[in-house]
């Protein structure tokens, strides 16, 4: 990490730390926790499944869709969890350098959120499914070399906020889908209300150190679009996970995921789930236009 | 291995030579966000599920260590 060759980060953040503090809430008491999900309801929106819209969808049996729901929550929820292992822990990294003194104090806010929103989404996993999904490897040779030290900054404060609004897309729709049991419906609902402030803080601090990418070498911004794009489908990609097929009993999990990845459907349901995403990386000059 | 060769082809069109030697790891020809798809591109090439938490990465540094531990234990099997 060489935040030295980072101008300090200047944003003006008195509102958002004044919600963070005012909505406050112990999350350890929050939730009245059910013995059990309710037989025969889905766990998650079944219009947000990966298979959703497809006839793959439609040759499931029942069965199968209601155990595709869950096991496809646990995975949305696993993937939070390794996220939010990640953002964490370049924060924490990060939170008393110079360059972040002037933001500290609403990354205290942050960390302390996301650690609280980690363990709410493991108790879903661990008390309804007996499990989470392991993390996907990574390389330790990463994919940013190329970059400069400021377009890697920028690229891991892309990353948490692309992370977030994914999975905000996912929160808003599920927060208020009353074909949910309610715990379901709750936990959604109150990430997606954290996780408002968070993506307005993302763009923000995004906002400045691309600002200062294209300050030191413009030519360098569409070597980071084009990380984003890939960045983006790679998220995309996350949602759909072997693993819980075959734990949904459908068989021939990974040619289904191809097929399900290259459906015309899931294509369109993509641009759904990314629109907002690309609409803001393209209005801040960094969208998927710019690669080549 | 012509599924392996096609998959990282695609994904570099810059690379003029494959070499069944060349570090895919560190020339970046396998780069951290193309690495799943290719754990499942051989999974569904050997029919044998790969543990995420238990990977080592030298089995998928080149062409020739890919073949020798993934594809050839599947033509000995």
């Amino acid at each position: 990490m060489a935040v030295r060759e980072i101008e300090p980060i200047e944003l003006e953040l008195d509102r958002l730390e004044h919600m963070a503090e005012s909505g406050y809430y112990n999350p350890y008491t929050l939730f009245d926790w059910p013995d059990a999900i309710e037989p025969d309801m889905p766990w998650m929106s079944e219009s947000l499944t990966t298979l959703a819209g497809t006839p793959m969808w439609d040759e499931l049996t029942r069965e199968q869709q209601i155990a595709l729901t869950k096991y496809e929550a646990i995975n949305f929820f696993s993937l939070n969890i390794h996220g939010i292992r990640e953002l964490m822990s370049e924060v924490v990294m990060r939170i008393h350098e110079r360059t972040y003194a002037n933001v500290s104090e609403f990354l205290h806010h942050f960390i302390g959120e996301e650690n609280e929103h980690m363990w709410f989404f493991a108790q879903f996993c661990l008390r309804y499914g007996g499990k989470l999904y392991p993390a996907q490897p990574t390389l330790q040779a990463d994919s940013v070399e190329h970059l400069s030290p400021v377009a890697r900054e920028l690229v891991v404060f892309a990353r948490i906020l692309i992370f977030e609004e994914i999975v905000d897309h996912y929160n808003a729709y599920m927060a208020t889908d009353e074909s949910l049991p309610h715990i379901a419906r709750e936990i959604n609902r109150v990430h997606h209300q954290d996780e408002s402030r968070h993506v307005a803080f993302g763009r923000m601090i995004f906002t400045n150190l691309l600002g200062q990418v294209a300050k030191r070498d413009p030519a360098e911004v569409p070597l980071v679009a084009e990380y984003l794009e890939n960045y983006l489908r790679y998220s995309i990609a996350t949602l759909y996970n072997p693993a819980a097929y075959r734990d949904a009993g459908i068989p021939d999990a990974l040619a289904l995921r191809r097929r399900a990845l290259e459906h015309p459907a899931r294509h369109a349901a993509h641009e759904r789930i990314l629109k907002r995403t690309r609409t803001f990386l393209t209005k801040a000059g960094v969208g998927r236009e710019l690669v080549k | 291995m012509q599924a392996v060769r096609e998959f990282i082809l695609d994904r570099n069109p810059k690379l003029e030579r494959l070499d069944d030697d060349l570090d895919l790891i560190d020339s970046r020809a396998i780069n951290s966000l193309a690495f799943v798809e290719f754990i499942f591109l051989l999974e569904e090439l050997t029919g044998e599920s790969i543990d995420p938490e238990d990977l080592d990465l030298d089995d998928f540094r080149t062409l020739n260590a890919i073949g020798a531990r993934f594809l050839k234990q599947k033509a000995a099997s």
